[in-house]
């Protein structure tokens, strides 16, 4: 028999609903999971063990009494560590933020609150969200759950990292350059990033104002789709937030793929791709093909160009966002200065660890006065190029497919000593980030390492639907695996 | 301008030492001799790196800040906040009174 | 012998709206609340808050471009200015650069060379600092955040000023019209208006403009006036010298009557300008800009015509109560109380601008109520207070705002009509100075005003000086 924490977020939801879990026991065979793995796998900053059961026994008694009906009612669950949580400790894995208590709650959080989410705690991730390794993180890495010694990837390395692990029914991750997606595929879950606007960053602590987007990280479609549900709304505190009329997206979960337009970028099969990622993500869209799929190879162009694009305007958004921190208002000051500007910089160069100051150096270097036009504007037009690609692409497609990274999860410490090799893994996700795009990776095969690939599928905006739809249909093709029992 | 700026050498983007010096006064960050070393050739890396750019032909194509053309989001001008001064004031690392303490500012 | 110079002055100048909210989140505006009450994560900078445009920040920002004939942008954005310092909780300020909302306004003022244009090159909005209050005895600042994200508007003057009265008039002009069209209340004093001076000198008669230097701290017309003489001749004094003046920010010390540079190592003056991702940008249409001309209130020059035309004010006496407009709300709703319009505007033509020379005091400051001034006049009217005693109990309404019907009877000050009171009182007189009833009583018919004088002198003030002069005239004619 399946063990209960081996359930999807939309099983267990169904089986609370009818009263053959409890939330206490759902709640506690998670904590259980966390006591037994987490000191391998490491995915968590801070874990809410007591408030997480009291809120057990509130939301119980909130679905006994009909108040809560909702199909994650009483689900238990993670949060990426840049997510605002009144009461709970959040710290984006930065020393900066080390004691950093909200008095306010994510709009996204705040949504699944009153779903009836419980909340376990804080996930790991990149420090800021900067990073594709979770390494950067000032509490230490994460590590893979199929291989301890492989990273989870990033940013959101550690809620992917607990999904897989089955430290959490679900998780939020969040997605700047593909922190959702890429360690989704690292980790064989789940992973969406939605539409920009369609999720409030109303209390997600800023990395690239223009291109972060919260989105669901799930063990399947069934349970993204669901999550996006709760998760998108049109928040007044949020002016870049979305009207979204249609946000009925388990309606999408339909085994039908008949006739839907599928292009696969041959940019996206070139050089620095694994052969094994290619074969998975080829026979992937073969698979989808045999389901009545019309697929074929495109040409998009400017692939290339997305990344120090990408680079330039995170960056540069990046250093704005980032100056606020400064040891005046809140989180961590130095202990010995001399003067205003000294305790400014020993208190950011002390909390702020080397990848973080790095980008904040490079984007403060591109938007310094000589530099503006020549790498911002002209990062600002690229994207707006980039955009048009992606306009003449769907057009013709309904979804664009591809692979989510180039490789499997690398090794731990391989990655940090050079940067730019890291930052050139990001090239089948940024784009997406650039053009405001919805993007959902999800497992399709597993390398000879036992590491798992994962396969991107990319939708025009707004119609997270196709991507949902065409995912679903994938899906129903295999078995979900799971890294400590192969089948699940 | 700036006596440092950015010079071609074989397609090389050389940051000199006054330039990262700049940088770290306008990023408010100070580096050791190491770490100051290591950004600089990471920074040349990158900044190679994005000359790619310089490759596509950009002109008469408007700069995208917003990638959606969504206008005129407001609030009405009607207050909404109460005196929150005690939470504001919870996670200052040096609080005197009812403000945040800082190293004195010259006047 | 030295040359002769002339200033080229261009201001920047900032207004604080009059808007009851903060420009990006909903937290009071009130001025002088205890420190950080009217504070909330989005104007303290806390992570994770997100601004959202407060529609009448960007209403007010029209009204005062369009009144100053400037284009309105009709796609216009914002942008963040990057620079660290901790009255400025992100560390950047939001702001316009590239797109501001007015462009290529001007206003017209008068000098005692003549009249004159100056020409606005854009206004901006933007967001206000917190406040720092130093430590006198420790090494260390306070952040109060209740002005952090109060709105601004900057209006950049071109350089078209050459003196510092040109500088107070186009001041005062600038002023008068955001007063009227209540975008602000503009009090120098407490900084909800600035200037900010931009000034530079060169030989008369040349074209070439030199290096320009920008002047802070300017609190006051009095200050600003001196710093510009000041800088004046310290840009001249330099090139007499043959020195070469720096371009750099200056802060005033109007005590010392004294600038020093504001310049560190550690201002870069780099703000790294780029668009607000976290903001939307603002699109103006035509029935936008059509209803904000609609809904603006008279301004001045309609007002002085109307109090001319339906109060029959002198032309003089309309142009100065206007000039300014809490003064002229001061005479329309007294004139609507007492319906003695040429009484209201006696009063504050006399008394009231005797008062403010005497005081130093500028109309702005002016606190008295309408409805005292309303009272005093109806008891003048109607004979129950003597001139002389009204204009004493008139300087407690402008000091103190006192209520005048209170005031009298408590310390008896009211006309006596008793007439025997006054009969022995004026036959008094008429014993104590004989020269003069023997003047009136041959032919000199003014001798009169003496004796009424000295009669109501005698009453302290308190007496109708109609009925002394009758009942004089009566005794005096009983042999």
């Amino acid at each position: 028999m399946r063990e209960m924490r081996q359930l999807t977020a939309v099983q267990l939801g169904k089986k609370i609903k009818e009263r053959e879990i409890s939330v206490s026991e759902a709640v506690q065979a998670a904590l259980l999971q966390i006591e037994n793995v987490e000191k391998h796998v490491g995915s968590y900053v801070s874990i809410e063990e007591e408030a997480a059961l009291e809120q057990a026994r509130k939301i119980q008694q909130r679905i006994d009494k009909g108040e809560l009906t909702g199909i994650l009612a009483g689900v238990p669950m993670a949060v990426k560590d840049n997510m605002c949580t009144a009461g709970i400790r959040t710290t984006c894995s930065s020393k900066i933020l080390e004691n950093f208590i909200p008095t306010y709650t994510a709009e996204a959080v705040r949504n699944l609150e009153n779903a009836g989410a419980v909340i376990l705690g804080k996930t790991n991730m990149d420090e800021f969200a900067m990073g594709s390794t979770t390494e950067t993180s000032a509490w230490g890495a994460t590590r893979n759950p199929w291989n301890l010694e492989h990273v989870p990837g990033g940013s959101s390395g550690g809620s992917c990292a607990a999904v897989a692990a089955e430290e959490c029914f679900y998780a939020l991750g969040s997605d700047t350059g593909g922190s959702i997606r890429q360690p989704s595929a690292f980790c064989g879950v789940t992973g969406l990033k939605p539409t920009y606007g369609t999720v409030s960053r109303y209390g997600l602590i800023a990395y690239g104002s223009s291109l972060d987007q919260i989105g669901p990280v799930a063990k399947d479609v069934t349970d993204c789709a669901a999550i996006l549900e709760e998760i998108t709304s049109y928040d007044k505190k949020d002016s870049t937030s979305l009207k979204r009329k249609d946000r009925d997206f388990m309606s999408a979960l339909k085994d039908d793929v008949k006739g839907m337009r599928i292009g696969i970028p041959k940019d996206y099969l070139g050089d620095g791709l694994e052969e094994e990622v290619k074969t998975a993500v080829l026979a992937a869209a073969k698979t989808l093909e045999e389901k009545g799929a019309e697929v074929e190879m495109f040409d998009l162009a400017l692939v290339e160009y997305a990344i120090p694009a990408y680079y330039v305007i995170a960056c540069a958004e990046a250093s704005s966002n980032l100056a606020r921190f400064d040891g005046v208002k809140y989180g961590y000051r130095a202990g010995e200065y001399e003067g205003l500007h000294d305790m400014y910089k020993k208190s950011r160069s002390q909390g702020f660890g080397p990848e973080v100051k790095r980008r904040i150096m490079l984007g403060s270097f591109v938007l310094s006065s000589g530099y503006y036009d020549a790498y911002y504007l002209k990062a600002l037009r690229t994207k707006a190029l980039i955009k048009q690609e992606f306009d003449k692409a769907f057009a013709r497609y309904d979804v664009i497919l591809g692979p989510a990274a180039p490789t499997t999860a690398p090794k731990i410490g391989s990655s940090l000593k050079e940067p730019l090799k890291m930052y050139l893994g990001d090239i089948y996700t940024v784009a997406v980030n650039l053009a405001g795009l919805p993007g959902i990776t999800l497992p399709c095969g597993l390398d000879s390492k036992g590491l798992p690939i994962g396969l991107q599928l990319i939708g025009d905006c707004f119609q997270e639907k196709k991507i949902i739809q065409t995912a679903y249909a994938f899906e129903q093709t295999r078995e979900r695996r799971s890294p400590y029992e192969e089948r699940v | 301008m700036r006596e440092s700026e950015k010079k071609q050498r074989q397609g090389q983007n050389i940051i000199s030492d006054e330039t990262m010096e700049y940088v770290e006064i306008l990023a408010k960050l100070e580096l050791s001799s190491e770490e100051k070393e290591h950004a600089k050739k990471d920074m040349e890396e990158m900044l190679d790196y994005i000359d790619k750019l310089n490759e596509l032909d950009t002109s008469g194509i408007e700069p995208m800040s917003h990638v959606f053309p969504v206008n005129n989001v407001f609030r009405e001008d009607v207050v909404t906040n109460e005196n929150d001064r005690e939470n504001m004031l919870k996670n200052a690392p040096n609080v005197s009174g009812d403000s945040y303490q800082v190293p004195k500012t010259v006047g | 012998m030295r040359k002769e110079y002339e200033m080229v002055i261009g201001l920047e100048v900032h207004v604080e709206l009059a808007t009851k909210t903060k420009i990006f989140c909903g937290c009071s505006t009130a001025f002088g609340g205890e420190p950080n009450t009217h504070t909330c994560p989005v104007c303290t900078g806390m992570p994770g808050s997100l601004p959202v445009l407060n529609k009448q920040v960007v209403e007010y920002a029209m009204a005062v471009g369009l009144a100053a004939g400037c284009s309105i942008t009709r796609y216009c954005k914002f942008d963040r200015k990057n620079y660290f310092y901790p009255d400025n909780p992100q560390n950047y300020q939001i702001s316009q650069l590239y797109l501001p909302i007015c462009r290529d306004g001007k206003v017209e003022i008068e000098t005692s060379s003549g009249k004159k244009t100056v020409g606005i090159h854009e206004i901006h909005m933007e967001e206000d600092a917190g406040k720092l209050i130093h430590d006198e005895w420790e090494d260390c600042s306070f952040v109060d955040y209740n002005r952090s994200g109060v709105p601004l508007i900057e209006i950049v003057s071109e350089p078209d000023m050459r003196s510092a009265e040109e500088v107070i008039a186009y001041l005062e002009k600038l002023r008068m019209m955001i007063q009227y069209l209540g975008a602000s209340d503009c009090k120098l004093n407490e900084g909800s208006m600035r200037a900010d001076v931009n000034l530079s000198v060169r030989e008369a008669g040349t074209e070439q403009m030199g290096t320009r230097t920008e002047m802070k701290n300017l609190n006051s017309f009095k200050a600003i006036t001196r710093a510009i003489e000041a800088e004046k001749n310290r840009q001249i004094d330099l090139l007499e010298e043959g020195k070469e003046v720096i371009q750099e920010t200056r802060r005033w010390d109007d005590v010392k009557e004294y600038s020093y540079a504001m310049r560190s190592k550690e201002d870069a003056q780099d703000y790294r300008y780029f668009p607000e991702p976290d903001l939307v940008p603002v699109e103006i249409s035509d029935e936008w800009i059509a209803r904000i001309k609609a809904a603006q209130p008279e301004l001045q020059p309609e007002k002085m015509e109307r109090y001319q035309r339906e109060y029959g004010l002198p032309q003089y006496d309309a142009e100065i109560i206007t000039a300014s407009k809490h003064l002229a709300d001061i005479f329309e709703e007294t004139a609507e109380l007492c319906k003695k319009p040429k009484k209201v505007s006696n009063w504050l033509m006399g008394e009231t601008m005797r008062l403010m020379k005497e005081k130093e005091m500028d109309a702005e400051e002016l606190r008295f109520s309408p409805r005292h001034l309303a009272e005093l006049i109806a008891l003048t009217e109607d004979g129950s207070l003597s001139n002389t005693v009204a204009k004493e109990v008139f300087e407690k309404i402008f000091e103190e705002d006192i209520e005048p019907g209170s005031y009298v009877k408590e310390h008896g000050l009211n006309v006596v009509n008793d007439e025997g009171e006054l009969r022995n009182a004026a036959a008094q007189v008429i014993k104590s100075n004989p020269k003069s009833v023997s003047d009136y009583r041959n032919g000199k018919e003014k001798a009169i005003g003496f004796l009424v004088g000295q009669t109501m002198k005698a009453m302290k003030g308190k007496a109708n000086p109609g009925m002394v002069n009758k009942i004089l005239k009566e005794l005096l004619s009983q042999t």
